[in-house]
């Protein structure tokens, strides 16, 4: 039993040796079995990360569909029905098969690695949860040739990804493609419920010594609060889908108006799940970003503690704007005011942030590799989404322009510019910590342009389209409205965007058996992670560290000048 | 459920969750429970007695004791090499974070601030008497920014003299410009290259520009009688000599030791990026 | 600039207080199942003299049985804690004959409910399918049943596993301690289900929308 701290074995650090714990090659049917059964939070992670974007390529294979019939007026490639069914699976995969199991999937990897924990809480429950998603997901896409549409003929969900009343009621909704809708989203929202919890546990009972809550990683702080309104939000639309079933299987009233239900209450519960939502796909590549910046720009992060106070502020409020999605109901001038209050009022620690992210920035010396461009990249382009949002807050405006491509325009900002940025941040970034190696950079920036300008070509006309007056979910449009121009834009911008995506797979693909050996701390960074080996062992510390301040790797590397005396 | 002591272990033994078959089990028996809903009920039987054997083998791996795999020592004998300690060859002065540790003295701000007012009132004066047609005018349409019955008052009424209007408008103007002269003494420090540009012109072009968008919300009668070329001479005239009075003192030192910036983890750098 | 001395001080306050994990995730499980309720709860208010037509909450609901299963419950939640107790003492006896009261108890809630549920059903005509309170009425107590049922398979499972002798009572009475805090759970939100559908629902229902 050696003890010497300072040597560095370079078998250790070899990429083949998947995981230290054993060198001999697998059989790939024992490696499959190995990851199955695993109960690890890197390879559930892991598995977590490579199954959203899978979901993400045939989400993004739907979006390209529509883009294609809508690229002409009068155009007439996809019927209505299949059209209906895209859109809809479209929006539920993005959100709950992609955007939700890759956050989830980042924070299972990274938590325990960050806080210094062996494990999660609760691995088997780690295990359930991810198992539930992808049965969830697979459950959702079997309605493709499982369900009873109208006629008879299999037919996916079509009632858009917010399902309203009374379009999911019998009447309007025959077969059963709705219930595989309900079914699907239930199952893999009890998978990230105990996720949730699990993520609490962690990072409330496993920190290492040392690791208090003011001196966690940003994103440990991000999936705290993100744990917390996945608790709150997806009850509640496990609770208002469970009412839709009644409703469709029983006979009961909840939401049918015809038989005295109300379609209203069906958007107030979805919504009160739905706007949390959003921010439990922002918050963790809010992480992202504030772990990546000040490692890119050499410096701490500015304004830690307003940083996280600012977090938990928008977690609060996020539970009380739901209504800003409702304006067009009618509710009534008093509580109009009060959700446009409460949203402009969410821009305030959102505000802070970007704030804080351009302090960290300024004054660094910034490197502009990969993960730190598409980190600049979605500063700018939620800066955006951001500032559309406002707009669409503000009550006579969204009179204006609710349910038109302005919106479609608007949450894309947010949720692609913002999280999907974020994530292949992200990816680029811990790449090398999970793999061993490093992802190409030259190729990486080819993905960061084709996707930046293939982003911006598809999604900024249709702010100009829905101002004039193009509705969302209709599957074409006439040749004299003046849309033509704006749509074939946004659909051009759609091969620029699989073009990156493409270079982006076979930048992994190589990357993973030629890339550059990463080393355990390729970008000189200061969080916990950084000090295991890459990727790290089964049992990811071999001594349990303790740590003195929020950035223990500079507190190590620079022993003359540690963080610890700024605290 | 139980809560192992992770600390207690012998150096380098290390005892990981065994892999495990039951959740994925468990999983699937609830989703088949599910999917028993849209095709037939034996599917949701069959669901739930894969989930009970589920649960069941589950509750068996942590009771009485987590089932853990245990890595031999001989594997584990190698420690991790330890992070990177070398030096780096990168220059050592790195800027933490930004916050001036040299700031104007705050009379400075004091002194600013009022001279600025003075140079303002005059630009807002020589307006009132060329353009508008009366010195008053000025005088009166600021105190319009708090009494809003002043943006109903007839033509006559604004062109006249009123005691209450001219003390509150006073009050404003002396006020506004000590906060503005005291913000000047830590901004300035912040800015890059010259103060006097960015303190003098920009923020004072900026701030019209807020004005004259939210203007016609907060009193939209009121906007009607504003020049916004003269607005913005008066507020560049008070930049310039606001900032360029601010700028003549000498810095002195913050005292960090005690500051809410030091509570608030902010660390000083060398003045700004001067 | 503070010196290095208080490095030391700062890295030992945080070893000493992580809070256990089983009860953080239990609190957690705890926190998402009331938000579960919160839901349901809403939309039982929410639809509160909303039936003009079918049967109304005044002409079905009676106090008397309702507040001997209600009693039934509490006291349940009473007996559970003299288990944990005794458990904790290392009185396995004691524990075991608790745990049948407890469940006892719990079961005559869930037949109270049952014996309730068909006299509604048989007796005054209200069924899921009648109107909103219908909808609403069945729906609310009957996920809070469910969850009681969850309560009590849970406390089932201790039992055997006492029988069998697998709890020993230094080892295992913190974990007892914190599956039975599901149990007074399932007890709190059957007071604001009480409260809601017994007290304040009773209302007459609007004749007109
Ligand atoms: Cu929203």
């Amino acid at each position: 039993m050696t003890t010497t701290p300072a040597h560095s074995d370079p078998a250790r650090s070899d990429p083949e040796s998947s995981g230290g714990a054993s060198t001999e090659r697998l059989t790939f049917w024992e490696e499959a079995t190995r990851w199955t059964l695993s109960v690890d939070h890197k390879k559930l992670g892991l598995m977590y990360i490579a199954a959203g974007l899978v979901f993400f390529l045939i989400g993004g294979v739907e979006a390209a569909f529509m883009r294609l019939q809508l690229m002409k007026a009068d155009a007439g490639i996809i019927d209505p029905e299949t059209f209906n069914q895209l859109f809809t699976m479209h929006g539920t995969t993005m959100v709950f098969l992609v955007g939700m199991p890759i956050l989830l999937g980042f924070g299972n990897y990274l938590i325990p690695l960050m806080v210094g924990a062996r494990d999660m809480a609760f691995p088997r429950l780690n295990a359930f949860g991810f198992w539930l998603f992808i049965f969830g997901g697979i459950l959702l896409y079997f309605s493709y040739i499982g369900s009873q549409g109208l006629y008879g003929a299999p037919s996916a969900p079509d009632v858009g990804w917010f399902a309203y009343a009374p379009l999911t009621s019998r009447t309007f909704s025959r077969g059963n493609s709705t219930d595989y809708w309900i079914l699907g989203i239930l199952v893999s929202g009890f998978g990230s419920m105990t996720t949730a919890i699990n993520f609490i546990a962690t990072i409330l009972c496993m920190r290492c010594p040392g690791m208090k809550l003011m001196r966690m990683p940003m994103i440990a702080w991000m999936m705290l609060v993100v744990a917390g309104l996945v608790l709150v939000a997806i009850p509640v639309l496990t609770a208002a889908q469970a009412m839709l079933l009644l409703d469709r299987s029983l006979g009961a009233h909840f939401f049918d108006p015809e038989t005295q239900g109300s379609a209203v209450l069906w958007q107030h519960l979805f919504w009160f799940f739905g706007h949390p939502e959003v921010y439990i796909l922002i918050l963790p590549a809010f992480g992202f970003v504030s772990e990546i910046l000040p490692v890119f720009s050499r410096k701490a992060i500015f304004g830690y503690s307003l940083m996280v106070a600012a977090t938990v502020g928008i977690g609060f409020i996020a539970l009380g704007v739901w209504a800003h999605h409702m304006f067009v109901i009618g509710m009534g001038p008093v509580l109009d005011s009060f959700f446009a209050a409460a949203t402009f009022l969410i821009s305030v620690p959102t505000g802070i942030k970007i704030f804080n992210w351009i302090g960290t920035m300024w004054g660094g010396r910034l490197r502009f590799a990969t993960p730190m461009l598409f980190v600049t990249g979605f500063i700018a382009m939620f800066v955006i989404g951001g500032l559309t949002g406002i707009m669409l807050a503000t009550v006579p405006m969204d009179w204006q322009l609710s349910d038109s491509y302005f919106v479609v325009g608007h949450f894309h900002y947010v949720l692609f510019g913002g999280t999907v940025f974020g994530i292949f941040g992200a990816i680029f970034y811990w790449f090398p910590k999970a793999t061993g190696r490093m992802l190409d950079d030259k190729l990486g920036k080819w993905t960061f342009w084709l996707l930046f300008i293939g982003f911006t070509l598809t999604f900024m006309p249709m702010h100009v389209s829905g101002v004039l007056g193009m509705p969302r979910r209709v599957y074409t449009y006439e040749a004299d409205r003046g849309f033509e121009l704006w749509n074939m834009i946004s659909t051009i911008g759609v091969p620029v965007q699989m073009a990156g995506i493409l270079v982006f797979l076979w930048n992994v693909v190589r990357s993973l058996r030629k890339g550059e050996i990463a080393g355990n701390d390729p970008w000189d960074a200061w969080t916990l992670e950084w000090a295991t080996t890459s990727p790290p062992p089964e049992w990811n510390f071999d001594r349990v560290p303790t740590v003195t301040s929020a950035r223990p790797l500079w507190d190590l590397k620079n022993p003359e000048d540690p963080d610890a005396h700024y605290e | 459920m139980s809560d192992a002591p992770n600390e207690h272990e012998a150096p380098y033994l290390r005892a990981i969750p065994r892999p495990t078959p039951w959740p994925l089990i468990t999983a699937f028996g609830c989703t088949l429970v599910f999917a028993g809903i849209v095709t037939h009920v034996l599917v949701s039987v069959t669901g739930a007695a894969c989930a009970i054997v589920g649960l069941v083998g589950w509750f068996r791996e942590v009771f009485p004791h987590e089932a853990t795999e245990e890595i031999p020592i001989a594997q584990c004998e190698i420690p991790l090499p330890a992070p990177v300690l070398a030096p780096r060859s990168t220059p050592r002065h790195t800027v933490r974070k930004l916050v001036p540790e040299e700031i104007h003295p705050y009379r400075s701000g004091l002194v600013g601030g009022l001279i600025g007012a003075a140079a303002m009132a005059i630009v807002a004066a020589a307006w009132g008497i060329i353009d508008a047609g009366s010195i008053w005018m000025p005088i009166n349409l600021l105190a319009g920014v708090v009494l809003p019955s002043i943006g109903s008052a007839s033509e006559e009424a604004l062109k006249s003299f009123n005691g209450t209007w001219f003390a509150c408008s006073a009050f404003l103007h002396v006020s506004l410009s000590l906060m503005v002269g005291l913000i000047f003494v830590v901004a300035l420090p912040m800015m890059p290259k010259r103060p006097l540009i960015a303190g003098g012109i920009i923020a004072p072009i900026l701030w019209t520009g807020v004005a004259w968008a939210s203007l016609h919300v907060v009193n939209p009668t009121l906007e009607q009688h504003i020049s916004w070329p003269w607005f913005l001479a008066s507020q560049i005239a008070f930049g310039c000599a606001c900032g360029g009075v601010v700028a003549r003192f000498n810095m002195v030192r913050l005292q960090f030791g005690q500051t809410i910036a030091e509570r608030l983890d902010v660390e000083q750098s060398k003045g700004g990026s001067r | 600039m503070r010196t290095m001395s208080n490095e030391a001080s700062v890295v030992m306050s945080a070893t000493t207080t992580m809070p256990s994990r089983a009860k953080v995730g239990m609190a957690s499980l705890i926190f998402m199942e009331s938000a579960f309720f919160a839901a349901f709860l809403v939309t039982y208010l929410y639809y509160i003299g909303k039936s003009p037509d079918g049967p109304q909450p005044l002409d079905c609901l009676e106090l008397g049985p309702v507040l001997f299963n209600s009693a039934c419950l509490i006291a349940s939640s009473v007996t559970v804690v003299f288990a944990v107790k005794s458990l904790a003492r290392g009185a396995v006896g004691a524990f075991r004959l608790w745990m049948v009261v407890t469940i006892l108890l719990g079961l005559e809630f869930l037949v109270g409910t049952g014996i309730e549920w068909r006299g509604l059903i048989e007796g005054k005509g209200l069924t899921l399918q009648s109107n909103a309170f219908g909808t609403t009425y069945y729906a609310l107590v009957g996920f809070h049943a469910f969850h009681v049922a969850i309560g009590l398979l849970m406390l089932f499972g201790m039992l055997l596993l006492s029988l069998c002798g697998c709890i020993n009572p230094k080892r295992d009475h913190m974990r007892v301690d914190i599956a039975t805090w599901y149990w007074h759970f399932v007890d709190v939100v059957w007071i604001f289900v009480f409260t809601l559908v017994y007290i304040i629902g009773k209302v007459p229902q609007g004749g007109s929308l």
